[in-house]
């Protein structure tokens, strides 16, 4: 089954088109990377998928259930209010800038959304914070506030909040680009683990290496278009496109 | 008038200001983040009448506030006006318009909030008011604190207007000793209190401050 998909989807901001017509699709296990130069539109289908920005045309499902579509008189149709929620909870966001509650430790930072949300008890939600802080080696920080935290543990503690809540797909937006060089690698890292358990997973990148060794299939986009779509091996090293060959060329 | 019978004197309408100063912020604090959030989320039109009410009260004097609030009832329906009367409308006129300063200085507090925090608490699952509660909020008051010190300090030395409608607290007190005495000792002792009492609010809202410092925005 399809965890996601995208189909025909447009995004305008004011009158300047951004996203044109976008459709791709991910299945479950799958993990997709996204990359392309800087404005060409990937944070903002990352965000349309989120539901951060709402959507000019075209329409997205979860799990084979529309959440959002733009009928044909041009007006935003929502899911019905208890199943939107609920597509909601397929899906979990990590952000560029981490985005920790600053006023809540670690812990809290994990365990809160777990009990307020999918009504856990604390023990159960202290439990599997406990867990996955174990395994992206943060245990020792539960009590810690995060800004007495290095930007990269600060990632980590954000991949562990958005695990916490159990999504189907986890989308990550460019989540090494407010790090030193140095910290990016524990980032990958985890995300490399992730991987592993086959967790489903769509990563905007720019981290070129990464996204050959790690995806399953690679998303070139510029300009608002997707030029290029593939596994690793065909975008990296055989790319059809000329445009592709010039974005790729930066970075070899 | 010895010297420690003025000190005494002073001494008890003090508790006056004081209670004017507490229940003004115990009704203010509150009345503001209401009038914050209808300023900042409510339907349209009472945004729109919220906008007014800051604007209105911002931009007439205290003192004229006071009076209308405290004659008005005479003026306006031919009530007659008790002496508690003269207590409550002190508190009520300094409340609406506490109100309405903290209702902006909770409103500089929520729109300096970054972008990130209510994206995340969306994608997280939170509902609007969960958020508001947990997220926003706490990190508002941090930020908004000095300003708020500000405002308190303003308010300790802004309950001498109550002198308008001759309600009996320290100034009031200091300016009948000072016309019946012929002296300028209880207006300098009135200065010394208010300085002292200045000097607590200022450090009680600094231990608040420390007391939020083990997180950083």
């Amino acid at each position: 089954m399809n965890y996601l998909e995208v189909s025909h989807l447009k995004k305008r901001f004011d009158k300047t088109d951004v996203l044109h017509d976008i459709s791709f699709s991910v299945k479950e296990g799958e993990v997709v990377s996204i990359i392309g130069p800087s404005g060409s539109g990937k944070s903002t289908l990352l965000r349309c998928c989120t539901f951060l920005e709402t959507i000019s045309g075209g329409g997205i499902s979860y799990m084979g259930k529309k959440a959002v579509e733009v009928n044909g008189s041009g007006k935003l149709e929502y899911a019905p209010k208890k199943e939107f929620r609920e597509i909601q909870h397929y899906f979990g966001l990590v952000f560029q800038n981490f985005n920790l509650f600053p006023h809540y430790s670690v812990l809290r930072n994990i365990v809160e959304p777990q009990r307020l949300i999918l009504k856990k008890s604390r023990e159960d939600a202290e439990k599997t914070a406990m867990q996955l802080l174990e395994k992206v080696g943060l245990a020792n920080k539960a009590k810690a506030y995060p800004c007495e935290l290095s930007g990269g543990q600060q990632q980590r503690v954000a991949i562990v909040r958005a695990l916490a809540m159990s999504p189907s797909i986890l989308f990550f937006d460019e989540p090494t680009s407010a790090l030193d060089p140095e910290l990016t690698g524990e980032i990958l890292e985890v995300i490399r683990l992730l991987a592993d358990d086959h967790m489903t997973m769509v990563i905007v990148t720019h981290e070129m290496s990464f996204a050959k060794a790690i995806s399953d299939r690679v998303i070139f986009m510029a300009d608002g278009y997707i030029v290029e779509e593939g596994t690793p091996k065909q975008v990296f090293e055989h790319p059809e496109k000329e445009r592709t060959r010039q974005f790729l060329a930066h970075y070899s | 008038m010895t010297f420690l019978e003025i000190v005494a004197q002073l001494g008890d309408s003090m508790l006056n200001s004081i209670w004017i100063f507490l229940l003004t912020l115990l009704f203010s604090i509150p009345l503001g983040l209401l009038i914050c959030i209808a300023r900042l989320y409510a339907w349209k039109p009472i945004q729109w009448l919220m906008k007014i009410y800051i604007s209105v009260v911002r931009g007439t004097p205290l003192m004229l506030q006071l009076l209308v609030i405290y004659f008005g009832p005479y003026f306006l329906f031919g009530m007659r006006l008790t002496t508690s009367y003269r207590f409550w409308a002190v508190i009520l006129a300094f409340s609406l318009n506490y109100a309405a300063y903290f209702a902006e200085i909770f409103r500089s507090g929520i729109q300096s909030i970054p972008v990130g925090q209510h994206e995340a608490a969306y994608i997280l699952g939170y509902g609007k008011f969960q958020k508001f509660l947990r997220i926003i909020t706490p990190q508002m008051f941090k930020r908004v604190l000095p300003a708020v010190t500000n405002e308190s300090i303003t308010l300790v030395k802004d309950t001498s207007l109550a002198f308008a409608i001759s309600y009996i607290e320290l100034f009031t007190e200091a300016s009948m000793i000072a016309a019946a005495e012929t002296s300028m000792l209880p207006y300098l002792v009135a200065a010394i209190f208010y300085y002292v009492l200045n000097l607590i609010v200022a450090g009680v809202m600094s231990m608040l401050e420390k007391r939020m410092n083990y997180y950083k925005i």
